[in-house]
């Protein structure tokens, strides 16, 4: 039993599959932020292995670097998604994105 | 390319491989909880732990800085964040039914997602890395490789940052269904109580 980059990568897909189901199935904007983070993780998570196991870099550590870019970048995106909801919130009472149907 | 060095091994330590493994099942078994969960608050708890079982990946197979990073700034912010806006907001439970009909084309696209990404990691030969070069260290890398990376990242999330001040700051525009302000006092001294800011229930 080894681990190696398969698995990693297979567990980013899991995690990238989660993200997705909850950006499209649930309706609260904290749960569908959430998921995007998901989303976020899983694919600084394959930069990682890749860098770690595979080809994906010059040196090892440049796929350490794009996962911090990435995962900053996830940081900046959920505080303005965030705003955003408590902006919803104060408009509908709601943190639902689809509260203004009625 | 010239081979230097050895070609990069797959992890075969025991102990390390089984700690991988178990990380890896809680992370994907936190995701989910989280997603599913009805209660915003563990929803936001579930979260927080996948954060950290991430950060726990990244310190045995990542730089130590990865980890301190993703440990330290990601995981904290993003739930200092969540639980802020939970702060500002009320009622944590959701009433939206599980299997209703979001939830199936949800669980839809993400098996779609999963299958396809599966398919591509079974099939696909990946190459290695033919040279195994140590190479500077993740600081050097990020200081010396990346400054303008860093330097964009930096007026990213001075934006975000200010960006996110602004809109909390701002009033709230007047609904289009003639809606006032919610922020605006009533003459009972609450908050509008116009139609469309009246509640209308828990639906999260």
């Amino acid at each position: 039993m080894n681990a190696g980059l398969n698995l990693v990568l297979a567990a980013s897909a899991a995690l990238f599959a989660v993200g997705a189901f909850a950006l499209v199935a649930r309706r609260s904007a904290v749960l569908m932020l959430i998921g995007t983070q998901f989303m976020f993780m899983a694919g600084c998570m394959a930069f990682v292995a890749f860098a770690r196991f595979g080809l994906g870099a010059v040196n090892a550590t440049s796929g350490a670097a794009a996962a911090i870019f990435a995962g900053a970048t996830a940081v900046a995106e959920l505080a303005v998604g965030l705003a955003l909801a408590a902006l919803i919130f104060r408009q509908h009472r709601s943190l639902a994105v689809d509260a203004d149907r009625g | 390319m010239l081979l230097i060095g050895a070609l990069p091994q797959p992890i075969t330590s025991a102990p390390l491989v089984i700690l991988i493994y178990a990380v890896l099942v809680l992370m994907v078994a936190s995701a989910l909880a989280s997603v599913l969960l009805r209660n915003t608050l563990y929803a936001i708890g579930a979260f927080a732990a996948t954060m950290v079982l991430v950060a726990l990946l990244y310190l045995t197979i990542a730089p130590f800085l990865l980890f301190a990073v993703q440990l330290l700034v990601f995981t904290t912010v993003s739930a200092a964040l969540l639980v802020g806006l939970l702060q500002q907001t009320a009622g944590l439970d959701s009433t939206q039914e599980p299997f209703s009909r979001e939830w199936i084309i949800g669980a839809a696209v993400a098996a779609a997602l999963l299958a396809l990404l599966v398919v591509v990691v079974a099939t696909t030969s990946w190459p290695i890395r033919l040279t195994a070069n140590a190479g500077p260290g993740f600081g050097a890398t990020l200081t010396n490789s990346y400054i303008v990376g860093l330097a964009v990242l930096v007026v990213i999330l001075a934006s975000a940052a200010l960006g996110s001040g602004l809109l909390l700051a701002a009033p709230t525009l007047p609904s289009p269904r003639g809606g006032g302000s919610t922020r605006l006092p009533s003459p009972r001294g609450g908050g509008s109580t116009s139609p469309s800011t009246r509640p209308r229930g828990p639906r999260r």
